[in-house]
């Protein structure tokens, strides 16, 4: 098979002073995950590569200038699933991790479960030598920012409001959905799909969202397709978007129209927005995004494109 | 003195009442399940008496109220303080010997859920999931954070609850895995020390859920845990996972599964399950099309599924060797039970 590379770094109304770095930054990561493939490397090893690179980016939310919880701190998701097996490993509100797709990959491969969260999530970090660092390495002025404008706001509107801040003016920069995800299929026709993510902005302390839960924000499997997701993660958990992209891709719906129908059946039957990256088993890459923007970029033996608006392809 | 005499409209009272009416288009059901594995006979009585229990108590509330969300959480409710069964009180430990639970409550109308994964020191997290899905707009909270939503919100939540939550059973069992585990590791025999949970995960199981469907086809799914023996503390089965353990949408099913928990999360089993049986397959088939599927995909997986369809219609199967359950239609009024393939006890219900 020929080897594909498919990255995010999330779907939202990205404003153009994060627009470049964006654009950059999902480049960046396609290259990483392909230097991987060309050098002997499957593609569970690409896609935690490419996720690396988007979880060290400060401009992404995810590791590296990830959102604030309430409380100020960082809180962590990220899951990473290959297709033959469908090995899944998962972990979700770790903190002081600067790669938590490297503990997802630990937990698939070392612990006998899928999922930790929390202090057990970190407890086995430590027992598997994933290095913990101080929460401050991971937080970016821009997200101590994002937190202090939420905050002031909720506090403002709490009296007169429920919480449905989500739909104030200028709150789409406090609400960013800079999820960071990657598909690949390598030579052998394995397919891998990750996720990761800091979550909303101000969230509450402990709340996951759909990036770490199987079927939601990722799925893989070689019988049909591997997905990763990113948009309003109690919406996408709600219908749980990334298997109703891989079962479409099942019955043979070619990966763009999987995912522009799941995303309608989804913005019509909750009402969130988001987006989604694909690979399905022929190798057919399928992007879509019903927010206004989404950074991606694609990799292949034939073309590296990337995109930000709807519709735009531009190589690199 | 003007007195405002009450004037019945009747046209616009006419039309009300048609339009509950057309609104009406489903029997009331319930299904609730006690969790499918390898059910040692001698808990045989406890599980079929615990279930019908559970079933009552549920039925009770949907008959009242209509309200399938409140029947589910009721029937749970009695499961989790029940100690035949691996959830609230009766959990499975963590291999630290603390009880950690994860629970869900989904509502088939608008799809909105709320669920815990990991939550401890709560007697019953079907009722934290509740508060979640109606009071905030998130679906999910873990660990700490989902303890500390339930302290705001009026739920008991001390250390003393999670000592009232571990059975002396479990805490036996807890010791047998340690045991197993030090036993192989000095004997290095091929059995790795990940041999005894993996065993045990396939042991009682004891997972329960709970299905309801009312007059007007709304559908609400639930799912409590404590989740396997000997765990790793923060560890998150399918419960909590829609798609995965738990399922509910009105324009198709809601569904539970119970097993092993890594297995179903890893297939998508009450996805699964929808999607079989908006194919056309029957939902007593569908369950067992997607337990077929995880276990032929990831052999040491097996387990159970209950199921109410759209339009009312009751499935259930296991491929593992036992799953205790009841349900109970309204055009039947009979109350059905088992926990052995083929059985199917019944006992007339009467209102108490």
């Amino acid at each position: 098979m020929d080897p594909v590379v498919v990255v995010h770094g999330g779907a939202w109304a990205i404003p153009e002073s994060m627009a470049e770095r964006s654009v950059l930054g999902v480049q960046e990561a396609a290259k990483a995950a392909w230097r991987v493939l060309e050098t002997g490397g499957n593609s569970i090893d690409a896609v935690e590569a490419a996720i690396t690179v988007l979880e060290d980016d400060p401009v992404f939310d995810s590791g590296t200038g990830a959102v604030l919880t309430m409380d100020g701190t960082v809180e962590l998701d990220a899951i990473i699933m290959e297709g033959n097996s469908l090995g899944a490993g998962s972990v979700a509100c770790v903190e002081r991790i600067k790669n938590p797709i490297q503990l997802a990959r630990k937990v698939m491969e070392q612990a006998d479960h899928v999922m930790l969260v929390g202090k057990g999530a970190n407890m086995f970090a430590e027992e598997c030598g994933i290095p913990q660092v101080p929460m401050e390495q991971l937080v970016t002025p821009e997200a101590i920012e994002s937190w202090e404008f939420f905050k002031k706001y909720r506090c403002t509107v709490q009296t007169l409001f429920s919480n449905r801040v989500e739909e104030l003016p200028g709150s789409e920069f406090v609400n960013g959905h800079e999820t960071v995800g990657c598909v690949v299929m390598d030579k052998t026709g394995l397919l891998t799909a990750g996720t990761s993510t800091g979550g909303i902005t101000a969230k509450r302390v402990g709340r996951v969202g759909d990036s770490p839960l199987i079927g939601c924000g990722a799925y893989a499997d070689n019988a049909s397709a591997a997905v990763s997701c990113t948009g309003h993660g109690e919406s996408i958990s709600k219908v749980c978007l990334a298997s109703l992209v891989t079962e479409k891709c099942r019955l043979g719906i070619h990966p763009n129209k999987a995912i522009r129908e799941s995303l309608s059946y989804m913005n019509k039957r909750v009402g969130g927005a988001g987006g989604a990256i694909c690979i399905d088993n022929k190798g057919n890459i399928g992007i879509g995004f019903n927010t206004e923007r989404m950074a991606w970029a694609s990799k292949t033996n034939v073309e590296s494109v990337y995109g930000l608006d709807a519709g735009e392809r531009i190589v690199f | 003195m003007i007195c405002a005499i009450p004037v019945v409209n009747y046209k616009l009272l006419y039309v009300r009442i048609i339009l509950v009416l057309i609104k009406m288009k489903t029997k009331l059901a319930l299904i609730v399940h006690g969790g499918a594995g390898t059910v040692a006979q001698s808990r045989h009585p406890q599980k079929l008496a615990g279930v019908q229990q559970a079933l009552r108590a549920g039925y009770e509330v949907l008959k009242a109220t209509n309200n399938p969300v409140d029947a589910v959480e009721a029937s749970i409710k009695v499961m989790e303080l029940d100690e035949a069964f691996n959830a609230g009180y009766g959990s499975m430990l963590t291999c630290n010997g603390e009880v950690e639970m994860d629970a869900i409550l989904i509502r088939g109308s608008d799809l909105k859920a709320g669920a815990v994964g990991a939550m401890k020191n709560v007697a019953h997290p079907i009722s934290v999931c509740k508060a979640i899905m109606e009071k905030t707009p998130h679906v999910l909270l873990v660990g700490d954070g989902a303890e500390q939503f339930a302290k705001e919100h009026g739920f008991p939540v001390t250390v003393t609850t999670s000592e009232q939550l571990t059975a002396p059973r479990a805490r036996n069992l807890l010791e047998r895995v340690l045991a197993k585990q030090t036993v192989a590791s000095t004997e290095a025999s091929d059995s790795s020390h990940d041999d005894a949970p993996k065993s045990l995960s396939k042991g009682e199981g004891g997972t329960v859920g709970a299905v309801a469907i009312n007059t007007f086809g709304e559908i609400a799914a639930g799912t409590s845990t404590g989740g396997i023996a000997a765990k790793l503390p923060g560890r998150v089965g399918d419960t909590p996972i829609i798609g995965g353990g738990t399922f509910c949408d009105d324009a198709i099913c809601g569904a539970g599964a119970t097993g092993l928990g890594e297995a179903i999360m890893r297939t998508c089993v009450c996805s699964r399950i929808a999607n079989a049986l908006e194919k056309g397959e029957e939902p007593n088939q569908a369950c067992l099309s997607a337990l077929e599927f995880m276990t032929s995909r990831i052999p040491e997986g097996d387990g159970g599924a209950i199921v109410l369809t759209k339009d009312g219609e009751v499935g259930f199967n296991f491929n593992s060797n036992q799953m205790s359950w009841a349900y109970i239609k309204q055009d039947e009024n009979v109350i059905h039970y088992g926990i052995e393939k083929g059985d199917d006890f019944t006992v007339p219900y009467s209102d108490s």
